[in-house]
């Protein structure tokens, strides 16, 4: 694998990892499974892109796209909690109107930004060449998100979270209000998402409507491969996870694409996916096994 | 002694001769999705390319990757060929060739079935691309296809539409045909589709609403277009197609390229750039040549008869 | 001091399935009284506290706690006033959060859960104190998840956590039918312990008579919904079981017939 491409398989798997803490976030934390993510990733990519084809500073346009993507998570966490409408439901129904909604704020279905201003285009005129310095900015930023999620899980706001998550009618017994929670944590996690979409779109020169396909699955796998890894005992240990997880997955993309002497193509990552998640998911439980085994492992 | 040294010699000059003689290029070929026109496309590109003297396994280099429409597999895909450092870079379809672009400033890059290379900022202008790419454009000749249509249908005044508004090469393509159209006094009315189940329903909203209805080359519906064909023979509503491989379908008349000829269009780009050719001043081409195809056996299921004019001028007439 | 006026709950109200589950009940609970509710299955007991928790909201009557009126108001609102331990250990905590992480949770009842951080030095101070009077030794896993414990662990947990702040009601839901005799024997001393310590008001559903006589101050039995007799202080003292049943038969001219009852 040239340095380029193993670069290259780090910088997505830092964008998608903001997609990972999104999906830990909803799934996980909240326990609200959300397929928002399939259109609040491309949403993303459409305001930051739109935007910063008529002039406005990337940085800025690359804010919006995280409060659009918040507001599509406010939209579904609404439907949920207010509409009674179930979880999966209420997410899908956002993702399906952001298709259109997408088309209308590009006004077509590709906006192109090779050539334009990105948050990406300073980095460029670095001494350093570009594809070392994206990748170190993108991971500077990406910990920082990762810290701020960190802190904020620990805060009394972040544990009542948690606790919606875990048990909703304990929460509303300790006096937390699970639905202002359940819409603070939607909209942070499509927030994330969006953010995420408005990074892609700049480092691949184009907004597309069909950005988000998959997006989902992808995080999912990151998630969850990432859990295989570094067991989530704690909240940092499971955002760290996050991280691993989404650059392992994209790193395993790399090498298939890599490894002609396997005979693997592109053609074949949905299998691939689908094999890395079914490993993550009985891994753990492989190791307890081994680990009773040999007499290590803790009775459950 | 002498002997030695000097076959010696002829042996170290055959190895430095030999790399230098037959010295390997390797061209990379990324798609996004796996298409027959795209397809096509590619296979046109390689056949140019043996045609021009470079033959996989002997002095080329061939890598194919398909993102399975996946963009951020286009991302990795893009990664990859720009690590590899390939001489030149072929991109079938505006995704895949824009990820390449975003990538590399200096790595050749030729696309092909791009539909508006300007609007998608992969080149400044089309007779002067500048950078590192290039490419063949499938844009249609709009007006010619207007045209056709008139000359089947003479009293048609509304023509209908069939895409998918998420496809950009098909908006694109809308676009240019409605202003041809108004040029030549017709209105369209556009049905959409946004994925291959919601043809039928796209082409049934048109009957009764237009003379008849028009499929650009979009990947949606042309996967449905049996679809379109049913509605156009229960509704006696011709159908013209923006691509050849429709009338064997069921299209009445199409004024259409192969997308192999594209492929073997962008292969000879290739090839010059193989040779030394520098793609910032090969300019981007469009495609010239559109030949006329008719379906004889669908035409009075349709209600349409088709003049002798047309006949004579077909390169193919299905019955 | 706890007011609940003639409050009725129907479920499924105009349906096949409709259940009047509290036909008409009401209680006047002074501060610092601790009342055992008894009764048979059916008897509205859980939905009682449920009321009073603001899980269910009654379609007629009201309920005034400190002179305010919350019969409205959802259980979040409520939780400033109403502290509950849950007859299910897992119900009452968090499985997949810490002990300290629970803690927290209580500890915040009723308060502003801000950015300030959930679990600051002082705090964890004052879990592990707290911790450490049970006599457990969890003081010292304040950082192993809920879900590790035992069920009469778990319980204890829930009691230091529903007295971790100011109350002005305490429901206590069958909290130790799920333990083994042993164990609910610990958790029923230490919840003696907690009210008295606290002078706390607390409601006790129970569904062992020997129980509901052995601890508080009143007894109040329900039957299909409504209120079927209240005994408390001195009229209290000197009955046993067998007395229990005479009253109720008196008061509803019909034997009890529930076995769980009567034999627990």
């Amino acid at each position: 694998m040239s340095l380029f491409a193993f670069l290259g398989a780090v910088e997505v798997g830092l964008i998608f990892a903001l997609v990972a803490l999104a999906v830990y976030l909803s799934f996980r934390v909240l326990q609200f499974p959300d397929l928002t993510v399939d259109g609040s990733f491309p949403l993303g990519a459409a305001v930051a892109a739109t935007l910063i084809v008529t002039g406005v500073d990337a940085y800025l346009a690359t804010l919006a796209a995280f409060a659009a993507g918040a507001a599509a998570g406010l939209v579904t966490a609404w439907l949920n909690v207010r509409l009674k409408i179930l979880h999966l439901l209420a997410s899908i129904l956002t993702m399906i109107a952001l298709y259109s909604i997408n088309l209308r704020i590009m006004g077509r279905p590709n906006v192109a930004l090779l050539g334009e201003q990105t948050v990406f285009t300073p980095f460029a005129e670095l001494p350093w060449p570009g594809y070392v310095t994206t990748p170190l900015a993108l991971g500077a930023a990406v910990v920082a998100v990762m810290l701020a999620l960190n802190w904020y899980l620990g805060t009394g706001s972040g544990l009542a979270l948690r606790a919606t998550g875990a048990n909703p009618r304990m929460a509303r017994a300790q006096g937390i209000d699970t639905d202002r929670a359940t819409l603070l944590g939607m909209a942070l996690s499509n927030g994330l998402v969006g953010l995420a979409g408005a990074l892609f779109a700049q480092s691949q020169g184009a907004a597309d409507v069909t950005l988000g396909v998959g997006v989902i699955v992808v995080g999912l796998a990151a998630v969850i491969g990432g859990e295989a890894v570094i067991p989530p005992k704690v909240v940092w240990l499971a955002t760290l996870g996050c991280l691993v997880g989404s650059i392992l997955y994209r790193l395993a993309v790399a090498l298939a694409l890599n490894s002609e002497f396997i005979g693997l193509q592109a053609q074949d990552l949905n299998l691939i996916t689908a094999v890395l998640v079914g490993a993550a998911l009985v891994l753990p439980g492989v190791q307890r096994k081994f680990g009773r085994a040999i007499g290590r492992g803790r009775a459950p | 002694m002498k002997a030695l040294r000097f076959a010696a010699g002829v042996a170290l000059a055959g190895l430095l001769a030999a790399p230098a003689l037959a010295q390997t290029k390797s061209v990379a070929i990324t798609q996004i999705v796996e298409h027959p026109a795209l397809d096509a496309a590619r296979k046109g590109v390689q056949d140019e390319l043996a045609a021009a003297g470079f033959t996989e396994g002997q002095n080329l280099k061939w890598s194919f990757e398909s993102a399975q429409g996946n963009p951020a597999t286009a991302a990795q895909i893009a990664k990859k060929f720009v690590g590899d450092r390939p001489d030149v870079i072929v991109a079938i379809a505006t995704p895949s060739a824009q990820a390449v672009a975003a990538n590399t400033k200096d790595i050749p890059l030729v696309f092909s079935a791009v539909t508006d290379p300007v609007g998608a900022k992969l080149v400044a202008s089309l007779d002067k691309p500048g950078g590192n790419v290039t490419g063949t454009s499938d844009l249609l000749p709009m007006d010619q296809h207007v045209g056709l249509i008139r000359q089947l249908l003479p009293n048609a005044k509304r023509v209908g539409i069939l895409f998918n508004p998420g496809e950009a090469n098909s908006v694109t393509s809308v676009k240019q045909f409605t202003d041809a159209a108004k040029a030549q006094g017709i209105t369209v009315v556009e049905g959409a589709a946004s994925k291959s189940g919601d043809v039928l329903a796209a082409a049934r909203s048109l009957v009764g609403k237009v003379d008849a209805i028009y499929v650009p080359t979009d990947n949606t519906v042309v996967s449905a277009f049996e679809a379109v064909v049913k509605v156009g023979t229960d509704a006696k509503l011709p159908v013209v197609a923006g691509d050849t491989d429709s009338v064997k379908r069921g299209a009445v008349a199409a004024l259409g390229f192969d997308y192999y000829d594209v492929g073997r269009q962008t292969g000879k780009m290739v090839a010059a750039i193989l040779k030394g050719g520098k793609p910032a001043d090969i300019p981007v081409e469009t495609v010239k040549k559109a030949d006329l195809y008719l379906n004889a056996k669908t035409a009075p299921a349709m209600g349409v008869t088709l003049p002798d004019a047309l006949l004579q001028q077909a390169k193919e007439v299905v019955k | 001091m706890i007011a609940v006026e003639d409050i009725k709950v129907t479920f499924n109200a105009g349906t096949v399935l409709e259940t009047r589950a509290l036909r008409g009940v009401s209680l006047a609970i002074p501060e610092s009284q601790f009342v055992t509710i008894i009764g048979s299955n059916g008897a509205g007991k859980s939905t009682l506290l449920s009321a009073l928790a603001g899980e269910v909201i009654p379609g007629e009557g009201s309920i005034a706690i400190g002179g305010t009126d919350v019969t409205r108001w959802p259980t979040e609102r409520r939780a400033g006033l109403v502290a509950r331990v849950f007859q299910d250990p897992m119900a009452g905590t968090c499985a997949d959060l810490s002990i300290e992480e629970n803690l927290a949770l209580a500890a915040a009842r009723g308060g502003r859960r801000g950015l300030g951080a959930a679990l600051p030095r002082a705090l964890r101070e004052e879990f592990r104190e707290r911790l450490a009077r049970l006599g457990l030794g969890l003081e010292r896993r304040l950082g192993d998840k809920m879900a590790l414990l035992s069920g009469g662990q778990r319980q204890a947990v829930s009691l230091v956590m529903a007295a971790l702040r100011p109350m002005k009601l305490l429901l206590l839901d069958e909290h130790t039918a799920a333990l083994d005799p042993k164990t609910a024997a610990f958790v029923l001393d230490l919840t003696r312990q907690i009210v008295e310590e606290g002078r706390l008001t607390a409601l006790m559903v129970t569904h062992s008579m020997r129980q509901a006589l052995d601890i508080g101050d009143r007894t109040v039995m329900l039957h299909e919904g409504r209120v079927v007799f209240d005994v408390a202080d001195e009229r209290r003292r000197g009955l046993d079981v067998p007395d229990l049943l005479a009253l109720f038969e008196q008061a509803r001219r019909e034997k009890l017939s529930d076995d769980a009852l009567l034999l627990a």
